[in-house]
């Protein structure tokens, strides 16, 4: 740690050393003229000098370090007009930009990215944005927009298919995913087992996904990151908008909390699909429960120039239940309070506190005896985050987190007359920590590098008994240890690297290699995730997942970068992945470690991507061609086997086209090849029925899935006071029958004889939202 | 417990709910062929004998649902006493014990010898415990057995065992359900966690094709098993392939040793009966 802190000075030191001629600072904002939402992103440059581009960070700050002299500063992003301010920089300067909104995008060329050619130029790689006025076009099921199901018609991540909101990155496992919401850590991002995605987007500002080398101040997760930011509300009106649909509604009030110094935002959601229960014949199917709600919230005020507050949080909640009899709910809830602490020009700070807890429970009276279990995990945690602009050729970030994570892994409570014992599973506590730093240096105006380094720590913490097992399962040996007390400690240093080799305006290549780890492992003995899935730490058992990844790009940009073209080939290799045995028990068991495997896995694959960002006519293209394995001690005889969410092939198709001012219409296609799955090889007899006889683990695979969605947005008359749309949409418009599940069966005909059934979930779903917004 | 986590059910009420157009159709699968391997289901009871050992092999999933038999096999069984007993073949792979008495307290062995392979299981045959006494309820859509809920003939019942759980000792329970003399399939086990020494009910589930209406003369077995048998189970309910969030397909774990499919059980039993209300 003193040898980072002492690098990190050195290199301070070392490029101030460089600034000797007189110069100066320019800083500030960029904000949203009409709502005052700091932009994230924006591109900030010098017109008379090459290569001084700069992105406002993640709370849309900027700053250039320039010698003294007159110039033209301009601002530029998506979708907005270009702004420019001509300064005599004598001193240190401060320039907020208003950005103003193209109102009318049609038959004109507008800038559909941080910058025009941000393909080419910018550093990263792997590196997804999704643009929230983009998604409200792509059709839906249940014309609910959705940041994750969006995202998956990217090349690289794909759904985990029907049913799942989960998404796989590169081979990683749904688990792998850091989803955080406003720096808060989101464990379960499904509601109704997966139908819908935890994320309203009318309260999402910003969407960005690392699927590559992650910077230095994410980690904690091997695959990617998924950095969701919360808007901040409207500083200068007062907005109402929502929308109605089938079988959810939304609304959305944001404001000025003091004008132009601070605002507010409260987003709610509910659906209604238990209505329809009410209407079934079936008098048990009219008692089952069944919504959801989420409510996104938040609050800034700027205290001055130099400081200024967030206060944002998240709280979902799903109910299924049925009668007296069972009940489950389960939901989210985070909190993040902020502090942006200006030092100086060149010195950002953020400094915030964190709150997580993710919780579920079940409530079931059988043969009247009522009885209580809850799950939950818990976290606090701090971020304490420097960017230091050093001048237009350095920028150095660095920080430290720390958070402590509390897991109830279940109990059971029951009424005292009841014969079930109770039965509280000891708890788990642990303490993760990392500081990282990072430098970005534009080495010559073509050849630009970020690298950077992350140390982590992570802490089993007492008390509580902890055993260690043999390969069988059988404990070996157990410790006690008292409160507080650090039962097993692990140390994992990871390197970050990226960086950009521009062939010329139109062309570059970039390279990245990055490490990370994870120390809390999500144990799911589902075929598409539970709510009762369940997180453990790391442990004197479980090592933390290791994954090194190396990717190449090529990145072009055609015809004055209306077409961005890109492929990028990967390779990862992952250690200490956790699977679990045959049959494993693992809810309620105080031993769940014995029912663990461990081995290796490793991805690779190649992605293209092709879009046209500009025109009546835009959308994108995108191909993955991959493979997954795993190697795991005791499955399939230790010999490689294809990982669940291995697939070959995977192609989206996305077009979206501006038919007249009125009527924007879009389509969606998706084909992916099938994941792999555990079929029967054969059958025997035993207990008086026929049983599958199983000969390996994934050894098959479900059929290829395709499907075509189509969309229509049609806008209502639209003022500055008040706007509505209709928005209709078809999913799966030619009524694919796509295999959720295959099983396999007798024949009801012919005893003698056994069959495989194929259950399909959606074939043409239809749906109508009415949204509005005064 | 099981039946706590088993969402199964309530998905696919919400699966049908929310998605008005799910159906279901017979695919065909091109699934590969095996080698055929040995299925071994074994027995040792507190009850008279003969004690029956049935060998016989897996077969391709496309072929009909005739099992070939294991002939000639060496089939033997011995206690921790010092008895021991060859078996006789009575019929082609059904191998039958002569004098052997199943004795509380004991552990058995079985050796099977087979196509040169050598196949192993222990087996520990634990008290008997009574049944208190048997009620029926109707069936209820969710949470119970099978069978019940829908609007089609008459409400179905299940049947519910009361027991009480010996204190102290760990205990594993297996259920075997008759009606009207004919035994079913369904596999109902349990055990005494969370709950050792206490007043057990047990719902018995059945398959959903099997219904028990009033007048049916249903008995009730309770047999003691052993640890190694109720893993057995436990992970045969588990791992059958089921449709929806089930665990990842595989083969039961089980306690015979070298691969052999099936279980070596020995157990105890106790039994009632009771006449449908």
């Amino acid at each position: 740690m003193k040898k980072i802190t002492v690098f990190i000075i050195c290199l301070c030191c070392s490029l101030m050393g460089t600034a000797q001629t007189a110069k100066f600072t320019i800083s500030g904002y960029v904000k949203d003229a009409k709502t005052g939402e700091e932009i994230i992103g924006a591109n900030v440059s010098i017109k008379e000098l090459a290569a001084t581009g700069v992105n406002t960070n993640a709370y849309g700050f900027y700053s250039i370090t320039i010698p003294a002299g007159k110039y033209t500063v301009q601002a530029q992003y998506i979708g907005y007009s270009i702004h420019l301010d001509t300064i005599d920089l004598k001193q240190n300067t401060k320039i907020d930009f208003l950005l103003t909104e193209k109102i009318n995008q049609l038959n004109e060329i507008v800038v559909t990215s941080e910058r025009k050619d941000e393909n080419v130029t910018s550093i990263q790689m792997g590196v997804n944005k999704l643009d929230i006025q983009q998604i409200k076009n792509i059709p839906v099921l249940f014309g609910e927009k959705d940041i994750l199901k969006t995202l998956s018609l990217l090349p690289g991540v794909k759904s985990a298919g029907e049913g799942s909101s989960g998404f796989y990155v590169r081979g990683g496992s749904a688990d792998q995913n850091l989803i955080l919401l406003d720096e808060a850590t989101v464990y379960n991002a499904s509601h109704l087992l997966g139908f819908f995605s935890v994320f309203n987007s009318d309260a999402i500002k910003d969407v960005t996904l690392f699927k590559g080398s992650q910077p230095a101040e994410y980690g904690g997760r091997l695959s990617s990151v998924l950095d969701i930011k919360m808007k901040d509300g409207n500083d200068k009106h007062y907005i109402v908008s929502g929308g109605v649909g089938i079988i959810s509604s939304r609304l959305n009030l944001e404001g000025p909390i003091v004008k132009n110094k601070g605002s507010f935002i409260i987003s709610a959601r509910r659906t209604y699909a238990d209505l329809f229960l009410k209407l079934s014949r079936d008098s048990a199917t009219r008692q089952a429960r069944l919504y959801f709600y989420d409510v996104n919230a938040k609050a800034n005020y700027k205290l001055n120039d130099k400081n200024r507050l967030y206060l944002s949080g998240y709280f979902g909640k799903d109910v299924l239940g049925f009668g007296s009899t069972f009940g489950i709910n389960w939901g989210n809830a985070t909190g993040t309070l902020r502090l942006n602490h200006l030092f100086n020009e060149k010195l950002f700070s953020n400094t915030s506190l964190l709150f997580t807890n993710y919780d579920y429970k079940i409530n079931a009276n059988f043969g009247g005896n009522p009885l209580d279990i809850i799950s939950r995990i818990q976290d606090y945690g701090i971020n304490e985050d420097f960017q230091y602009f050093v001048n237009t050729k350095n920028k150095i970030k660095f920080g430290l987190t720390s958070t402590f994570h509390k897991i109830i892994p279940g109990a059971i409570t029951s009424s005292s007359n009841s014969p079930i014992s109770k039965l509280h599973l000891d708890n788990k506590y642990a303490w993760e920590s990392a500081i990282y730093a990072s430098h970005e240096i534009k080495v010559t105006e073509l050849f630009n590098i970020e690298y950077g380094v992350r140390l982590s720590s992570f802490s089993l913490i007492g008390p509580g008994s902890f055993h260690t097992y043999d390969t069988e399962g059988n404990i070996l040996d157990t410790s006690t240890y008292s409160s507080g007390q650090f039962v097993k400690t692990y140390y994992n240093l990871q390197p970050r690297l990226s960086a950009n080799y521009i062939l010329n305006e139109r062309n570059s290549i970039k390279v990245s290699y990055g490490r990370n780890t994870q120390n809390l492992h999500l144990i799911s003995n589902s075929t598409s995730g539970n709510p009762t899935d369940l997180w453990i730490p790391s442990s004197n058992n479980v090592k933390p997942e290791i994954c090194d990844q190396v990717s190449l790009g090529y990145f072009k940009n055609i015809k004055d970068n209306m077409y961005e073209f890109s492929t990028e080939v990967y390779y990862k290799t992952m250690q200490n992945q956790v699977d679990y045995k045959d049959g494993a028990q693992l809810n309620l068991n105080a031993n769940i470690e014995s029912q663990l495997l461990y081995g290796i896995g490793r991805a690779y694959g190649i992605e293209v991507y092709f879009k046209k960002k500009y025109g009546r006519l835009n959308g994108w293209i995108g191909y993955t061609l991959a493979r997954t394995e795993k190697q795991i001690n005791g499955i399939n005889n230790t010999n490689w086997y294809p990982a669940k969410q291995d697939r070959t092939h995977d192609v989206s198709i996305v077009i979206i086209y501006d038919l007249s001012k009125k009527w924007t219409v879009s389509a969606t296609w998706v084909y992916y090849t099938g994941n792999a799955v555990t079929f029967p090889s054969g059958k025997y007899m035993v207990a008086g029925q026929v049983v599958n006889y199983y000969t390996e683990r994934n050894g098959y695979r479900m059929p290829a899935y395709h499907r075509l969605d189509l969309g229509a947005t049609w806008q209502g008359k639209k003022t500055d006071k008040y706007e509505t749309s209709w928005n209709f949409s078809v999913y799966n418009a030619y009524g694919r029958e796509n295999a959720y599940s295959i099983t396999f069966k007798q024949d009801p005909n012919d005893p003698t004889k056994t069959q495989a059934v194929q259950t399909t979930l959606f074939r043409w779903v239809p749906s109508l939202t009415f949204n509005f917004k005064f | 417990m099981k039946q706590l986590f088993g969402l199964n059910k309530f998905i696919l009420i919400l699966i049908s709910v929310v998605s008005f157009s799910s159906c279901q159709k017979v695919v065909n699968i091109d699934l590969n062929s095996s080698a055929p391997q040995i299925v071994i289901e074994g027995e040792v009871s507190d009850q008279p004998g003969p004690y029956t050992v049935v060998l016989t092999k897996t077969v391709n999933y496309d072929q009909s649902n005739t099992f070939p038999p294991v002939q000639g096999a060496s089939v033997t069984i011995n206690d921790d006493a010092g008895n021991s007993e060859l078996l006789i073949e009575a019929s082609p792979g059904v191998y039958k014990t002569i004098n052997l008495q199943g004795v509380v307290g004991r552990t058995y062995t079985l050796n099977v010898v087979a196509d040169n392979k050598d196949y192993q299981a222990v087996s520990k045959l634990n008290s008997p415990v009574n049944i208190d006494t048997l009620d029926a309820e109707n069936a209820s859509g969710f949470g119970g057995g099978g069978g019940g809920g829908g609007n089609s003939g008459p409400k179905s019942k299940v049947v519910i065992a009361k027991f009480t759980d010996p204190i102290g000792i760990v205990n594993y329970y297996r259920f075997m359900e008759s009606i009207n003399g004919i035994t079913t399939t369904s596999i109902n086990i349990t055990s005494d966690n969370l709950r050792d020494g206490t007043l057990i009910e047990q719902r018995l589930r059945t398959n959903s094709d099997v219904k028990i209406l009033p007048f049916d003369s249903v008995s009730i077995q309770l047999r003691s098993i052993d640890f190694g048998v109720f893993e057995y189970f436990r992970t045969f309910n588990r791992t059958g392939g089921g449709a929806f969030n089930s665990s990842t397909p595989a083969n039961p774990s089980s306690n015979i040793s070298n691969g052999a499919l099936g279980y070596f059980s020995a157990y105890s039993v106790k039994s009632k009966s009771i006449v449908i209300q």
